[in-house]
């Protein structure tokens, strides 16, 4: 009855081989380097650390996107009780486990803030505006520092937890088998996406749109989470395709399911147009002064080119790119795209966050390749790690048949 | 080959069906049949079996491309629609928008494009499976009705260029089928009933009714007016002239005026009070009593509507006047100053009728203020006047010596 046998997967290659703890100390080395650097650079620019921070700020929140992502995918799995997806679940499991990692990357912004030697980069930081903002007294009690920092705990405390307890539980599950783990891990779901929801938009808050205190949207939390979504799945791809080219998991990784994995990342391109098109188009028609001139800003100079570029690059573009079912069944093209979609997430959030510190030019130079270099090298490093010590896919998943046999019509 | 069942051999042959045991031979069949060469023929079994469709040989669909067309479709005709509609057919203005502005069009776009695409999909799946078909031969077959439970059948139609009754029979039982039969048309023509086909025909012609009414209610001449469906606001709840009213006693709708209305054109017999004339000439007597009380409130009024730009003391220079020169208007005429020779020798009733009707660019005022009210401004603007050119004579004896020992005291404030 099948279009193809079901792969067996008794004699697959689930483990990595020793030569990628090569690997891990390698990128470790570079990501070191590479962060050094651009902390180097950032001291001797000698403007408070802005420069550092912003470049910093765009990278890490890129990066740490992809981890959530995969901390989405593994739960969204667990709530839908999807079957076709266990084979590829194990990547996003240890792609959000490497949410430890992200909180030490944390630190270059939090040490500085709380050692006082930045300047107020968060504009609510700066007593002088404050004072003369009755808006920003008035958002005093939740935009302060005690109270930031506290969030930040929160935020990071759900995420390691929740990646920890979906990657422990199913690591398990890879020695002692049975149904139990799994249920356990359905029931967790729903809660663990309520709580998901909640950090990521205040997180979304708290980091990116806080830089400019006095605009405010509901949605912004959301186009985040589309973007980070987008992000992960990229990075899945990317990962099990990686994987297969060292003759890993070869039979267990099927073209249908990069075929749905290029599905989901479809839906969500579009659903990240519709997140930003319906945050553009309210502020757009009430053209409020206070809500557009972060569109202003954001659509003036150089920065209306790199908008327009959102506008092609992260939706248009993919969308006719992913629509052709051939795209998404093949490897390269479909790793072509993944690709794409890193980088333009890369600008999505390079284009939130930089207009707040550079007005009128793009600014692009080493820093911000350092920094790029150093948080996604530190942060494969740790999924390399982790991945070392684990099956690479769910061998004693109750549904790994059914994930094997899975095809698209 | 005898062995072949025919049901009767006076109807039509519609092909042949041939059933098998399981999903596999199904697929095996089916392939079999493909690489005869066989075109039309299908496959049924009771559940989704992975790969049929494949081994059958189908071209794949063009459904997506349908859909593709449909949503493209959507996305001309809503950018279309709303282009011609606001920009060009009604240019209405909205929130100071472009009349062809993309981000409003967006929205309706979307929905279109969706729309479409979601009825060429409904369509095409209806066009490309012939549906709605009502009857197929196949249902002519007693054991065809297996094929929702249990049994596995492949269907040849008679119009495949290859088709031949023994032939094709032979082929199929090679192919590992179970039962081989011919089946028919159905002896009797399928015709739909005379009598639902009048009743269509009736449902039709009664639902042209309608359009025809409102043609001919719309654009023949008619004496008696229109009939109303959508009436706007022509027909209110409220009274015309001469129509009657149960809430009066007398059941006019139409009030008389309230007792002591004075008409806006009414006759004017006290010219002196009502315009400041006497015979044609503006009065030099102030006819209302002139007391501490009235100066007062001369003095209040002034100040209420006066002041903002003539000044507190008349000089011309009130806030009005201050602010039309900081900002160089240029139409500004700065007001004259009371002390000036022309507006000191005017008449009392003179400045009475400035303050009623304006002068230059001043306007009137008998609008805002009441008669007496004006009066007893024009009194308060003589006494501002008499106090620059007064004389020790004019304060009162009592105060003289209190005066004079405050200006020996603070020469500058003499005059």
């Amino acid at each position: 009855m099948q279009k193809h046998p079901i792969p067996n997967i008794d004699d697959e290659r689930t483990r990595l081989s020793s030569a990628a703890t090569g690997l891990q100390v390698m990128l470790a080395i570079v990501g070191f380097s590479a962060l050094l650097g651009a902390l180097w650079l950032g001291w001797n620019n000698s403007d408070e650390l802005r420069s550092f921070t912003a470049s910093y700020l765009v990278s890490y929140m890129s990066f740490l996107g992809i981890s959530l992502g995969g901390l989405f995918f593994a739960a969204l799995q667990h709530l839908t009780r999807a079957g076709w997806s266990v084979t590829v679940r194990r990547t996003a499991e240890i792609i959000s486990a490497s949410m430890p990692c992200m909180v030490l990357l944390f630190l270059p912004i939090l040490v500085p803030l709380l050692l006082g030697m930045t300047g107020p980069y968060y504009k609510w930081l700066d007593p002088e505006l404050v004072a003369e903002s009755s808006l920003l007294q008035w958002k005093k009690p939740y935009l302060n520092l005690p109270f930031f920092f506290a969030r930040a705990a929160i935020y990071f405390l759900t995420w390691v937890l929740l990646a920890r307890f979906y990657y422990k539980n199913s690591t398990r599950q890879d020695v002692e088998g049975g149904p139990e783990l799994t249920r356990r891990m359905e029931k967790v779901a729903p809660v663990a996406l309520i709580l998901f929801g909640l950090t990521v938009t205040f997180a979304a808050f708290d980091w990116i749109m806080s830089l400019e205190p006095t605009w405010f949207s509901t949605i912004f939390g959301l186009y985040y989470f589309a973007g980070s979504v987008i992000a992960a799945l990229a990075a899945m791809i990317l990962f099990a395709i990686a994987l297969q080219c060292r003759g890993y998991v070869a039979g267990a990784i099927t073209v249908e399911h990069y075929h749905e994995l290029g599905k989901l990342m479809l839906g969500f391109v579009i659903f990240w147009g519709y997140m930003a098109f319906s945050q553009y188009m309210l502020i757009w028609y009430a053209n409020i002064p206070e809500e557009s001139a972060w569109y202003l800003q954001r659509q003036s100079g150089s920065w209306m080119w790199v908008g327009l570029g959102l506008l092609f690059g992260h939706l248009i573009l993919p969308f006719l790119g992913l629509l052709p079912r051939a795209v998404k069944r093949s490897k390269i093209l479909l790793g072509a795209w993944a690709v794409w979609m890193l980088v333009i997430h890369w600008i999505d959030i390079y284009w939130l966050v930089m207009p707040t510190f550079a007005e009128d030019h793009l600014p692009f130079g080493a820093m911000d390749a350092c920094c790029i270099i150093a948080i996604g090298s530190l942060m494969l490093a740790a999924i390399v790690k982790i991945a070392r010590k684990c099956e690479l896919i769910p061998t004693k998943d109750p549904r790994l048949e059914e994930a094997l046999s899975f095809e698209n019509f | 080959m005898d062995a072949v069942e025919t049901e009767t051999d006076t109807t039509r042959v519609a092909g042949i069906l041939a059933e098998f045991e399981t999903a596999e031979t199904l697929k095996h069949a089916s392939t079999g049949l493909r690489e005869a060469g066989y075109k039309r023929f299908e496959a049924y079994s009771p559940f989704p079996v992975h790969g049929l469709y494949e081994t059958m040989g189908r071209r794949r669909t063009i459904l997506p491309l349908l859909v593709f067309g449909g949503g493209l479709a959507g996305c001309m005709i809503a950018l279309l629609l709303q282009w011609w509609t606001n920009a060009i057919d009604y240019p209405y203005l909205i929130s100071g928008k472009p009349f062809f502005s993309l981000p409003a069009n967006i929205p309706i776009t979307f929905e279109l494009i969706i729309l479409l695409g979601a009825l060429s999909a409904f369509g095409g799946v209806m066009v490309l499976n012939n549906l709605p078909e009502l009857f197929h031969p196949l249902f002519g077959c007693d054991k065809f009705r297996r094929a929702t439970t249990d049994g596995f059948f492949i269907g040849v139609d008679i119009g495949d260029k290859k088709f031949d009754e023994t032939e094709t029979a032979d082929l199929l039982r090679r192919l590992s089928a179970t039962d081989v039969q011919i089946y028919h048309h159905p002896q009797t023509e399928q015709r739909i009933p005379g009598y639902i086909m009048a009743a269509a025909a009736l449902i039709v012609a009664l639902a042209l009714l309608p359009p025809l009414g409102i043609a001919l209610f719309r654009y023949a001449p008619k004496s008696q007016p229109r009939i109303h469906l959508v009436s706007d606001m022509d027909h209110q709840p409220k009274y015309l002239p001469q129509q009657f009213s149960p809430l009066f006693e007398d059941t006019r709708a139409m009030r008389p005026p309230v007792p002591g209305t004075v008409a806006v054109d009414a006759v004017i017999d006290d010219t002196h009070y009502l315009l400041g004339q006497v015979d044609g000439k503006p009065a030099d007597t102030i006819p209302i009593a002139v007391t501490t009380e009235t100066m007062r409130r001369g003095r209040e009024r002034y100040d209420i509507f006066c002041a903002t730009c003539h000044g507190l003391a008349g000089d011309g220079d009130g806030i009005t006047s201050q602010l039309a020169f900081e900002r160089e208007e240029p139409k500004w005429v700065k007001p004259l100053s009371y002390y000036n020779e022309s507006v000191v020798s005017q008449p009392v009733g003179q400045i009475f009728q400035t303050i009623s009707d304006g002068v230059r660019t001043m306007p009137g005022y008998k609008y805002q203020i009441p008669t007496e009210d004006r009066w007893a401004i024009v009194l308060y603007v003589r006494a501002l006047q008499r106090s620059r050119s007064a004389t020790i004579e004019d304060v009162p004896e009592e105060l003289r010596k209190h005066l004079q020992s405050e200006t020996a005291k603070n020469p500058n404030r003499a005059r």
